[in-house]
């Protein structure tokens, strides 16, 4: 069975959230990031956690992907509750993490050394998805000899590459300047559109969001929590100008500004 | 332009250095041959003279390159077991809490003792033979990897950790594809401190009690009043000091390669 | 946040499991086993009644444990102190004068490589085995790592900040006083912090090799009539004056700091 017919036969939720709620002890007494947080994923859609500030949403991916845990309510996969960090669920970072004394092989094929693959077999697939996100050639390069934008086409290939089932994606344009990320965000679409999966994509960028998400889930600031949820369904891809487009920006924009 | 302006900012840093070394040895050279002082110190001919006649002819029972050989066979020993086990345990340390509650306190307790104090008591357990020497160099080399080590594996970047975890890496892969590799840059730092150390104890050790290499050549010298001898020693202790700061730069570079931006 | 402080007292337990451990071992495989002779290898009460006794008597080398502390203490500030003096404004100096740096630098690189101990046997022969060879000795290892970390810190300024002072009509002197030392000032401490460590180091192998006094001399006495519990007392004595050096001077340091910031 191919892993693509596997994914179709797990129909129905991957990721589910039931009114997550996480608390960090500070000196000062307990303080709520996130509260009563719900979500459900579809199958292969695009979602946008679109928010104001830095806390909660970091915190959410986070915890997501299993590197923290939750203080109240569960977050599931396939029904089973989320412990730990699990291939599965792939991650790219807003600070790219990249492992800097790896080369671009090295990181994308980092995944499936550890799963104990043969060196042959890893570096074909690696292969495939370097190449897919365009960095062909620099293969051998470090990442300090990378741009920004190449970094994180690297991050994106390295979690693609163990083939998760949910990609999660923490403002990994965040630290780029405007024009590369307009390029990036072009740029991950067309993979997203050659290799289907469920992404949750964290962002604070309403532009960014309106031109990749199929659903946008807006939260409030800290404790973050759903305000509203959006369904986007403009033709991709989309025109940053285009009448609907625009609308939809000031509808979005308008209520952030009041939550703040 | 700018070129330009380099490679003349570069002749008179050149032309400075000579200037200044020139005006050292002139003034050693006269205040040993016009002055009084040439009864205590030997001039710089004569310095030279003797290390050029030590490397064909003996001092002592062996040429100073046979002097040089014995110390730095004895460092070599002692350094690399000695770095060995201060990388594995400074690593553990920094990277398993438990590891540190086990073995902190009693590392604390010995580090501040320098090697050099340990002399006198690896003589008598050890006796007077190339043991002793050895594992005063095993201690002067194991106390500050480990400590750098130690530090390298606390600072390892937390998101990076994540980054191995998601894509599947167990407990034992992250501590060896991900602890190791990071803390590449300090441990180096610590051995840069460990070899000048270690070489700074063979001399100890070889001032203390030996018959040859270049501790006991100045040591002997002073023994038997001969300053010329103390003096060739010294350019030679610096000379192989000066080889051991050069080579361990130069691996870094090259295993650190991908911590370095440019080219 | 209990469950983080139940953990620390967990660690800590194991941290005191473990020295007692070693102490306990210590204890029965030298007392109990008799796997070593106590002239060989003292048991740990045997060390302890030592201390006592070394505190109150002056056999066998001559004086008490805190005569011979005072007199090592006595060489080593003075020598510190003078390294330090002359090799923190050296230090800045070069890295803030490029003409200084020119002309002191080549002189310094070749001095650099050679371990302040090597000179031992030189200053031995030219001032005797008094206080004043021990004082220069320490004096030119401390020299080394002043002027090191003094001068990458001053170097570690950033251009930006001193193009602040500028704009704002700073004199070369503000500049220097007020941006560049405040920047370098960690690194001036990690460099007096070395410093003192090998000024120690120094001052102790110098008391090996000749003196009549000192806690160097107090160990190399005692191996001389294969007194290990005296040697082990005198090496724990040498790592607590170090501890206790470094400790203050990690205050000096902090307290430094708060100041400056406050400004």
């Amino acid at each position: 069975m191919s892993m693509e017919q596997e994914r179709k036969l797990k129909n129905g939720n991957l990721i589910e959230c039931t009114n997550v709620c996480k608390a960090f002890e500070t000196p000062e007494g307990e303080y709520q990031v996130v509260k009563d947080f719900n979500l459900e994923t579809r199958e292969n859609e695009f979602l946008v956690l679109f928010g104001p500030g830095q806390c909660g949403k970091t915190t959410i991916i986070n915890m997501i992907a299993g590197f923290e845990r939750v203080t109240g309510g569960s977050i599931k996969s396939q029904g089973k509750e989320i412990s730990k960090p699990d291939p599965s669920r792939g991650v790219v970072f807003q600070s790219t993490a990249l492992f800097p004394w790896m080369t671009t092989m090295g990181n994308v094929e980092y995944g499936l050394k550890m799963a104990g693959n043969k060196k042959a077999e890893r570096e074909k697939r690696a292969q495939k998805y370097i190449d897919l996100v365009g960095l062909q050639g620099f293969e051998k390069a470090f990442p300090v000899k990378l741009s920004g934008g190449m970094k994180q086409r690297v991050g994106i290939a390295r979690a693609y590459c163990n083939e998760p089932e949910v990609m999660l994606m923490d403002e990994p344009f965040g630290a780029l300047d405007a024009q590369t990320r307009y390029l990036m965000q072009e740029e991950l679409q067309r993979i997203w559109e050659a290799e289907k999966r469920t992404v949750i994509f964290v962002t604070n960028n309403i532009e960014e969001a309106l031109y990749l998400a199929d659903r946008i889930l807006v939260l409030t600031n800290c404790p973050a929590t759903v305000k509203k949820e959006y369904v986007i369904d403009l033709p991709r891809p989309r025109n940053l100008v285009s009448p609907e487009f625009l609308a939809l920006r000031k509808e979005i924009t308008g209520i952030m500004d009041s939550t703040l | 332009m700018i070129k330009k302006k380099n490679i003349s900012d570069k002749t008179i840093n050149v032309a400075c250095a000579c200037i200044s070394i020139g005006a050292f040895l002139f003034l050693w050279y006269w205040g040993t041959a016009f002055t009084k002082l040439g009864m205590l110190i030997p001039g710089p001919v004569e310095v030279l003279e003797t290390v050029t006649a030590g490397f064909f002819g003996k001092v002592g029972r062996h040429s100073i390159l046979v002097h040089v050989g014995y110390s730095m066979i004895r460092v070599m020993i002692g350094f690399i077991v000695g770095s060995v086990f201060g990388i594995v345990l400074g690593l553990l340390m920094g990277w398993y809490r438990i590891a540190e509650a086990i073995f902190n306190p009693l590392f604390r307790i010995i580090r501040p003792i320098p090697p050099i104090a340990w002399i006198p008591i690896s003589i008598i357990w050890f006796g007077l033979g190339e043991n002793a020497k050895i594992f005063l160099i095993f201690l002067a080399s194991f106390s500050n990897t480990t400590l750098n080590s130690m530090a390298g594996a606390k600072n390892v970047d937390r998101e990076v950790v994540n980054a191995a975890k998601m894509l599947g890496a167990n407990e034992r892969q992250i501590f060896t594809t991900i602890v190791l590799p990071a803390s590449v840059p300090s441990i180096f730092a610590g051995l840069q401190v460990a070899i000048s150390s270690s070489w700074a104890t063979v001399l100890a050790a070889e001032m203390v009690r030996s018959s040859e290499g270049l501790g006991w050549m100045i040591v002997a010298g002073m023994n038997n009043n001969d300053m010329l001898q103390i003096l060739s020693g010294i350019v030679m202790i610096g000379v192989v000091g000066f080889i051991l700061a050069i080579i361990m730069r130069k691996a870094e570079d090259i295993l650190c390669r991908w911590n370095k931006s440019g080219n | 946040m209990d469950m983080k402080k139940q953990k620390n007292v967990f660690y800590l337990c194991i941290s005191v499991i473990s020295v007692a451990a070693v102490i306990a071992l210590w204890y029965f495989l030298i007392n109990v086993m008799h796997l070593k002779s106590e002239t060989v290898f003292p048991g740990p009460l045997k060390v302890f009644y030592t201390f006592l006794q070394k505190l109150q008597t002056k056999a066998p080398d001559g004086a008490t444990l805190q005569a011979h502390l005072w007199a090592s203490i006595k060489v080593a500030v003075l020598g510190y102190g003078l390294g330090a003096l002359v090799g923190v404004p050296l230090g800045i100096a070069m890295a803030w004068n490029k003409w200084v740096d020119r002309f002191v630098r080549p002189l310094f690189d070749l001095i650099r490589p050679i371990p302040g101990l090597a000179w031992i046997p030189m200053f031995i022969l030219l001032f005797g085995i008094g206080i004043t060879s021990k004082a220069l000795v320490i004096f030119l290892g401390s020299l080394i790592a002043c002027v090191v970390n003094s001068y990458t810190g001053i170097r570690q300024t950033k251009e930006t900040h001193l193009w602040v002072g500028d704009v704002f009509g700073a004199t070369s002197g503000q500049k220097l006083f007020r941006i560049a030392i405040p920047t370098a000032l960690p690194m001036i401490f990690t460099g007096l912090r070395v410093a003192l460590g090998t000024a120690w180091t120094a001052l102790v192998a110098a008391e090996l090799l000749a003196s009549t006094k000192g806690l160097g001399y107090m160990i190399q006495q005692a191996r001389a009539i294969s007194r290990p519990d005296i040697i082990i007392v005198g090496m724990l004595a040498i790592g607590a004056v170090g501890a206790v050096f470094d400790a203050v001077l990690h205050l000096v340091e902090i307290k430094v700091a708060k100041g400056m910031n406050a400004k």
